[in-house]
């Protein structure tokens, strides 16, 4: 009785032996901060390349700011349970890779020949220690400026103003005219892009020293001051009664002529594009004012880092999802849904779903790479780490909103923080 | 040993209740049986609130006094964030917000729930209808509240849109965007909300003095007035310190109500510590200066709190020497 059982189960042992390795399924656990919108349709597209492809999609978005994903990462990595892949971006992958070991990319981008196509920046940027731990997902230009056709049409102009010169002239007319020159809703961020869109626009060879080196001499500098001057300008020409609205609140009072201008990311037309507006006919899109000829390109670039799992089938999900990420068909389907730009530089623009806006966008990348002026942004947390940004926005959105601060107190806080932060 | 112990229960068990008793044989261990479970839940739940309260706030000191960022590090490098923090431009307007928010809210909230009170005990008729009305903003989220008081605050769409769409174009009620008037707008969200809370504990107050006091001025041909003032408010001044206990542990907390209504303001005009607390902490990854603002809230409470308990101790020994 008992040697027949234990036959029996010594049978099925063998059985369940030979039959013991199973096939993984690949799957991919992603977290990032775009849950809704245009962002959040382009996120559902990478997730159907990706499950065309043979891996089970999970996209987890925490809506709010990229820090409110990030205290989402930092909780899981804590409870020792990261995601496959997360969004991240610019300095931040450097610090975060310290935190969390991740996954070595090299050999996958050596296959797909990804590197030859890539700009030197971008390569930079999702590089730990040589070591390729993140892929960059698009490109966007911060220093866009979109122009309300109604309200270029009340005051006869045609063509976009190209220096600050002609921006304040053109906005002196809409104020006489009763219209509000520049919509801006009052965040945080937004305040302090202003002020890096100035300061490009004054010199990005100053804005490179003083906000991506924190160089003491040139934040104290003629140039940043002259930048100050031309925010203070400008808080002069927006409405007081928007104080931390999010900017997207007046897209439609914009396009109804109500409002000027707008200096936003090149995402602002992916929206639009949703919104059913059509460039040309409601909407004007090109560079910000910029004293400097040669154009300027202002850089944010979204990444996704992998993060180390013993997990097989997310390893499989993992080496899926990197190859679909270095493909064309992503680049192309992801930034037409944006309104960014891809970050092959082999990818061409042709295609009608894309904007002019995004075109005009592309240009102006191929020309400022040639001109070596590529800045990466200070609001959008590409120059520096969170902690020094927060510190140099405290200072910022406070000179935006309060108008009884001078050019030069303004000046003199944003240096003395940045030394403080330093 | 056993007379003691049918001294104890005949203390403690009354007649009727001892003939309800379970049966004899567990008389004894009835009692101590339950005694021990109550002392057993007693000792657990002081030991969960001792671990959470006293053992994270030591651990967060810790923290406060090391290099910490995006995850804890605990080798000590000494005061560096507090003396740094008390630099910050930030933190000084954050603190003095407090100040303002703070005392501005338990004043407000105190004052107006006591006159609600006052004219509630007045022997109105749908006395039960009003005091919920009047209690019903408790019910909300800070969120809530904080939302709506947005939009009837905002300069374009709310109070002041609407007067001036009813004619009088030069009423201005802009405070929720002036950067100076902005905290003063938290003060009011916060106080519309905390004023039915402290109504109802204040009603309670006057519902329980003697009414042989309010007969003997009447007689004695006090005004309501002065009876009020009087008698009523100071025999309330145990109530009163306890709104003001629950009041002012509100206006420490606030986070949600300045998120919603302001976002910190224009600029940084309604930051609050809490607020940078948690932007340090989480949004900026510095976890050791986050710590360190979170240890020195905490001591701006305790500095108010501490005396407040020596001087209970001091009053209620002088009381018992002399009684």
């Amino acid at each position: 009785m008992l040697n027949k059982s234990l036959l029996v189960i010594g049978v099925a042992c063998a059985i369940g032996g030979t039959s013991a390795y199973v096939e993984a399924e690949p799957r991919i656990s992603v977290i990032s901060q775009w849950s809704a919108g245009a962002e959040g349709d382009a996120m559902n597209a990478f997730g159907d390349l990706v499950t065309k492809a043979g891996a089970k999609w999970e996209h987890n978005p925490v809506s709010g700011f990229t820090t409110d994903m990030m205290n989402k990462l930092r909780a899981d990595i804590i409870a020792g349970k990261p995601p496959a892949a997360s969004q991240l971006k610019g300095p931040e992958i450097q610090a975060w890779s310290q935190i969390a070991p991740t996954v070595n990319l090299d050999a996958l981008v050596a296959a797909a020949g990804y590197e030859k196509v890539i700009s030197p920046e971008l390569a930079r940027l999702h590089k730990v220690q040589g070591h390729w731990v993140a892929l960059p997902l698009q490109v966007h230009r911060i220093n866009t400026l979109y122009a309300s056709k109604k309200a270029m049409d009340k005051i006869g102009a045609t063509t976009l103003p190209k220096t600050w010169d002609e921006f304040n002239a053109m906005a002196k007319k809409m104020a006489a005219a009763g219209i509000t020159p520049v919509a801006h809703g009052g965040i945080a961020w937004a305040d302090t892009m202003y002020f890096d869109l100035s300061l490009i626009g004054v010199s990005p060879d100053a804005y490179r020293r003083a906000i991506m080196n924190l160089d003491d001499k040139a934040l104290r500098g003629p140039e940043v001051l002259a930048a100050f001057k031309q925010l203070r300008q400008m808080t002069g020409w927006m409405s007081p009664a928007n104080a931390g609205q999010h900017w997207s609140v007046f897209l439609p009072a914009l396009m109804k002529g109500e409002y000027g201008f707008l200096m936003m990311g090149g995402w602002a037309s992916g929206v639009l594009k949703k919104g059913k507006f059509e460039e040309g006919k409601d909407y004007l899109c090109g560079a910000t004012p910029s004293n400097v000829a040669k154009p300027v390109f202002d850089l944010n670039a979204d990444g996704l880092i992998f993060w180390e799992t013993k997990n097989p089938d997310l390893q499989a999900g993992q080496k899926i999802t990197a190859q679909v990420a270095m493909g064309k068909e992503f680049n192309r389907v992801f930034t037409q849904i944006n309104g960014s730009i891809p970050v092959r530089t082999d990818v061409e623009l042709t295609d009608p779903a894309y904007q002019d806006c995004q075109r005009d966008a592309a240009a102006n990348l191929a020309g400022a790479v040639a001109a070596n002026q590529v800045v990466l942004s200070l609001a959008h947390n590409m120059a520096q780490n969170n902690a020094i940004t927060a510190a140099l926005r405290d200072v910022l959105t406070e000179y935006v909103h309060n108008n009884s601060i001078s050019p030069e107190e303004g000046q003199k806080r944003l240096a003395d923080a940045a030394a403080a932060a330093r | 040993m056993l007379a003691s112990q049918i001294e104890r229960r005949a203390v403690r068990v009354p007649e009727q209740a001892r003939a309800r008793r379970s049966p004899s044989w567990r008389h004894f261990w009835g009692v101590t049986a339950v005694e021990q479970i109550a002392k057993l839940v007693a000792v657990l739940t002081l030991a969960v609130a001792v671990l959470y309260v006293v053992g994270f706030t030591l651990w967060t000191t810790w923290i406060s006094f090391t290099d910490s960022t995006l995850l804890p590090d605990y080798t000590l490098v000494g005061i560096k964030h507090y003396t740094r923090l008390l630099q910050t431009r930030i933190w000084q307007v954050a603190y003095v917000n407090l100040l303002i928010y703070g005392i501005g809210f338990m004043v407000f909230a105190s004052a107006i729930g006591l006159l609600l009170a006052i004219l509630i005990d007045q022997k109105v008729r749908a006395e039960n209808l009003l005091r919920t009305i009047y209690l019903y903003p408790m019910a909300l989220s800070f969120v809530v509240t904080g939302t709506v008081w947005g939009w009837l605050l905002n300069p374009g769409i709310g109070i002041q849109g609407f007067v001036r769409g009813l004619g009088w174009t030069a009423f201005r009620f802009d405070w929720l965007v002036d950067r100076d008037m902005a905290i003063y707008t938290v003060v009011i969200a916060a106080a519309w909300q905390a004023t039915g809370f402290a109504m109802a504990l204040f009603l309670a107050g006057l519902r329980s003095l003697d009414a042989d006091l309010y007969k003997a001025a009447q007689i004695d041909g006090a005004s309501p007035l002065r009876m009020y003032l009087r008698i009523m408010v100071p025999a309330m001044w145990p109530i009163t310190i306890a709104v003001l206990v629950i009041l002012l542990q509100f206006a420490i907390k606030t986070y949600e109500l300045v998120r919603a209504l302001t976002a910190g303001g224009p600029g940084i005009a309604t930051t609050l510590p809490t607020t940078v607390v948690y932007d340090y902490m989480f949004q900026r990854g510095l976890m050791g200066a986050g710590s360190a603002a979170a240890v020195m809230l905490l001591l701006s409470l305790l500095v108010i709190v501490v005396p407040y308990a020596f001087y209970q101790r001091l009053s209620a020994r002088r009381l018992t020497r002399h009684g």
